[in-house]
Parts: structure tokens; sequence; C-alpha cells
């Protein structure tokens, strides 16, 4: 658009004003995310004094082939897909099924999307507190009902599965409410008129859903899943809080953070930060997503272009 | 009217079935969204050979000492304090910056302005920036220091792609109108466009707050000394030492839920409005 606010030195007052806000974007977001491409190359420790030498895909070809920890390594990439095919499916079903049901103009709506949107602004640390107070295995709340049954779990410090799962379903209960009030900002633009339309038609309820909802509800699914598989395929944060790095549990994002700044295994203090290793490790995460992000948007699109034409 | 008169307690009845089954499902979900938090209030109030003793009964008396113990102990006023000036100094930093950047933008006044809008809209997709921001932290000389933590919450682009998307609603005869008057540059963002954003503005200003409020694993990297611990640093640390003192560390995080339940009833339709924006749009 044409700038109609003068011109030599006033045509500069844009600029002017963008430049603090574009300096820090560059300076503490945009640069720092590529440069990690170039530390993936290199031996950078987490200490300021020690040299930072280039070490070509040495990182890479650790990282994926070098003995039991490259194991460990692929075993975590697994897990990232199992974890974020878990909460994605979940996630999105239940968010689309609770957002219909809240859509039907029955009392205490308000009160249901309220409470289920709630838990994403509480943040994972007292997410993942309620949670381990939730579970407590010795004599916790959900342990004393499992006992009027006669069972019993450990719950997060059970198995390494047992406890993955249960990591899995804080997550859907924290982020359930995002997807939920995405699906009903979408289910709340589609008109009255077509369903009324489709009922007088003779329309049931399986086909409302099928040939109305469901197309028309497409730029929220859209949005929806690319969200929901995005976010669970960085997600660790409520790992860290829960169960901490247990062997068997780590997915790639908590293998970044524990190699970057040394809190693998428990220990805290002291470990190496081996910051080269761990930006090779989060470009590796950063492929993954960037293939399966595009993969699912040429499908959705190519989805979209088939239902809405 | 007569086809109507007869087809429409079938479906009343039929909707009805439907309504009950509505409410069952809602109900039964609604008891999993709230076990969790009943418990901790449950939890907050008992004694610790209570709990003990059964976890789910009620406290016999409602007494406020874990509250005071907690608040006491885990060195609270200090840590909220923190936490208030990172999220206020963040928050106010980003907003002012961003929405010069994003009025600019949405009209288009720089050159390569949808080249910039696409670096924001982007950054959602690209690597991590964790690693190399804490070189730049460390090489600053700012590690362990309350303003290089601050640094870190400086930008927003979910932020910057809310505004952009909102100030393009605003009808463009209002520059040409501000224009013919004779108003400059300055005045025209100040006096024209950020009243009008308002909405926006409050919006992302409450999701970065919430953002920097909620921030656990920054604080656990970047700041190791005590006295600039945040409230969920704070926390974490509180639950490694009162781990077993669960009625205590209920309290504790207790303290820290209730103000942001109370903020979010507050500011819901703004929260839920920045999460839903451009969503609906695709």
């Amino acid at each position: 658009m044409r700038y109609l606010f003068g011109n030599g030195a006033s045509r500069l007052a844009p600029y002017l004003l963008i430049t603090p806000g574009l300096f820090l974007y560059a300076l503490f977001a945009l640069g720092p995310s590529l440069a990690t491409v170039v530390f993936s190359f290199t031996d950078a420790s987490g200490l300021p004094k020690l040299p930072i030498n280039w070490v070509g895909f040495d990182n890479y070809k650790e990282f994926l082939t070098l003995g039991a920890a490259a194991r460990e390594n692929l075993d975590a990439l697994v897990r990232t897909l199992i974890f974020s095919v878990g909460v994605t499916v979940i996630q999105f079903s239940l968010g689309l099924f609770v957002a219909i049901l809240l859509n039907q103009g029955l009392r205490g709506t308000k009160f249901f999307r309220t409470l289920f949107f709630f838990p994403v602004i509480l943040g994972v640390t007292i997410q993942g507190l309620m949670w381990t107070l939730f579970l407590y295995p010795i004599g916790g709340p959900l342990a004393t009902v499992l006992d009027w049954f006669g069972l019993q779990s450990e719950f997060l410090g059970g198995q390494p599965r047992e406890a993955f799962i249960w990591v899995m379903v804080v997550q859907i209960w924290a982020n359930m409410g995002i997807t939920m009030v995405i699906f009903l900002a979408g289910l709340q633009t589609i008109p009255d008129e077509i369903y009324e339309a489709a009922r007088i038609d003779g329309a049931d309820r399986g086909q409302l859903f099928r040939r109305i909802t469901w197309p028309l509800l497409t730029p929220s699914v859209n949005t929806n899943l690319a969200l929901t598989i995005i976010g669970s395929l960085q997600a660790w944060q409520l790992f860290y809080v829960l169960i901490s790095y247990r062997p068997g549990t780590q997915v790639l994002g908590y293998v970044v953070y524990a190699t970057a700044f040394g809190q693998t295994s428990g220990s805290t203090a002291g470990t190496t930060f081996r910051q080269g290793y761990g930006a090779a490790a989060g470009v590796i995460l950063f492929l993954i997503v960037l293939a399966i992000g595009i993969t699912t948007q040429y499908l959705l699109r190519r989805r979209e272009a088939r239902l809405l034409g | 009217m007569t086809a109507l008169t007869r087809t429409a307690p079938v479906t009343r009845r039929r909707f009805g079935w439907a309504k009950l089954a509505a409410y069952a499902i809602l109900v039964a979900l609604a008891v999993v969204y709230l076990a969790p938090m009943a418990m901790l209030i449950i939890t907050s109030f008992k004694t610790l050979p209570e709990f003990t003793r059964d976890a789910i009964s009620l406290p016999k008396s409602f007494s406020i000492d874990n509250f005071v113990e907690a608040w006491n102990k885990a060195s609270f006023p200090r840590y909220l304090l923190n936490t208030v000036i990172y999220t206020a100094a963040s928050t106010a930093i980003f907003v002012v910056t961003g929405t010069f950047l994003s009025i600019a933008i949405a009209r288009r006044f720089v050159r390569g302005s949808g080249f910039l809008f696409t670096m924001f809209l982007i950054a959602l997709f690209l690597p991590p920036a964790l690693i190399p921001q804490f070189q730049l932290i460390l090489r600053l000389g700012l590690y362990n220091n309350p303003i290089g933590y601050v640094m870190l919450f400086l930008v927003n682009p979910i932020g910057i792609v809310i505004l952009v998307n909102y100030i393009r609603t605003i009808p463009t005869e209002l520059d040409e109108a501000a224009a013919i008057e004779g108003c400059s540059y300055f005045r025209f963002v100040i006096q024209i466009v950020i009243p009008l954003i308002k909405p926006a503005i409050a919006t992302v200003a409450v999701l970065h707050a919430i953002g920097v409020w909620n921030e656990l694993i920054l604080a656990t990297i970047y700041l190791t000394k005590a006295d600039y611990y945040p409230i969920t640093r704070g926390l974490i640390v509180f639950n490694g030492i009162y781990g077993n003192n669960w009625p205590v560390l209920a309290a504790a995080v207790l303290m820290i839920a209730v103000p942001i339940a109370a903020f979010f009833i507050l500011m819901q339709r703004y929260i839920i409005g920045g999460v839903t924006a451009g969503a609906v749009k695709g």
C-alpha cells in the first residue's frame, strides 16, 4: 500500500519504529534458531572459555550410529513418534467430540468449556505437580481409589512403559482445551440454516456430521492437526516435571535438552554440556517435524481441494 | 402445520435421550478434569498423618497451617516478586516493539513487509533456538542474570501474527483520512491505530504474560542463584525438598494456581480469543 504520511525524512518513520522489534527477533529468535544448524557441526560446550572446533558430521554420526547411546537415541526417536501419534489421535478426536457436545446449546456449556480449557494456562509446573500428587503411588488419591477395587499401580514410578502412558494422559489432559476451543470457533461459523435444510431433507445425525460438519470444519481440522502434531513432536517438558530423565522414557526433545545442558540420568550438575551434539539432535528433531509437517500439509491441501473444490 | 405437530414430539423425545447422553459424557470428563484439582485443594488443608491415613477423605478441620508453612519456607514472596518482574518487563517490551512492527507490516509501510511476515509465520516450524541462545547469553555475560533472563522473552512470533491479522481488518480509509488531516506517522500510530487495536494488544499481552509466568525450563537453564528464581523454579525446588510432605506442597502449588485461575476467569475472552485467532480462517 502507498505510504501517505509524507516524504523525505518522515518516510523513514515506520522503519525507525520497526527497528527495535526486528532487531530483537533477529538476535534472540531467528538468528539462534538458524544457528542451531551451524552449531550442530561443532564441538561447542557450555563453557565460555573453551574454543569451538568444526567437527563436520561427527555429531550426527555419533548420534545415529555410535554404540549403546545411538540405540537409545533411536529408541527415543521411535518413542517420540509413538507419543505424537497417540497424543494427536486422542487429543484431536476428544477435542472434536467435546466441541460438538458443547455446541448443542446445552445448559452449563460455559462451565464445561472453562473447566476443560483451564489446565492450558496452568503451565507445566503446576500441571505436573498436580498430577504427581494425584498419582502418588503410596496411598495417593488414585492409588486409594484403585485399592477399593483391589488394584494397584506405581503410576509414574512404575515400568517405563506405564510411566510413559501416564505422561501421555497428562499431556492430553493439559492441552485438549486448545483443540476444543479451536473446533468450537470453527463450529460457530457453520450457519444453522444448512443443518435446518438438511434436516428437512431427512438427513440423520450421522449424515449431518459427515456431509456438513466435517467438510465445513476443514480449516479448524487443518489448524488443529498442524498444532497438535508439531506440538506433540516437540513436547517433553511434562516428562521433565513428571518423571525426569529416566531410561526407557525419553523423547527426542528431552534428549536435546539433556545432552546440551547436562541433565542426563537424573544428575543435575557437573556433567558435560555437549551443545554441539545437542544441536545435532535438535536438527534431527527439526527435520522430522519438517518432514511430517510437509506431508500432512500436502495431504490436508489435497483433501481440502477435494472437499471444498 | 399438521406434519410439524406430528413429528415434533418424536424428535423432542429422541433429542432428550441424546441430551442426557451428552450430559453424562460431559460430566464424566469433568470428573477427570476436576479430580486432580480437587485433590490438590483437599490435600492442602490436611495434616500429613491425615493424608497418609486416607488421601481422599475430606480434611477434619480446615486449617491454614500448610499455607503458612509453605509461604514461610518456600521463599514465596521473593520468587513471586521475581516472576512478576520478569513477566511485566518482558511483556511490556514485547508488546510495545511488537505493536510498532505489526502496524508497519500489516499496512506494508516498509519494503519487504510480506517477506517479514512470512519470517514470523514460519517461526513455529524452525529448529529450537535453545542452544545458540544460551551461547549468546553466555558470551554477553548475562548468564545467571535477571536481565539476561528477561531478554529471552522479548519476541513472540505468534503474537505478531495475531496483531498483523487484526490490523488488516481495519479499513485503510482510516489511514487516508488521517493523512489528509496532516497527521504524522507517529501520531497516526499512537493516537489512531493503537486505540483501535486494543483488544488484539490485550490478547497478545495476556498470552505472552502467561508464557513467561509459567516458564520453567529456561529458568532452570539460566538462573542458578536462588535469589533470582521465578516461582515455577521455586516450586520444583520446594518439591525436591518437601517431596513427601504432600499437604504443604499442595498448599504451595495451590497458592500459585489460585491467582492464575482468577486471572483466567477475568481474561478468559482474551485468552480464548487469542488461541482461536486465525484458526478459523485457516
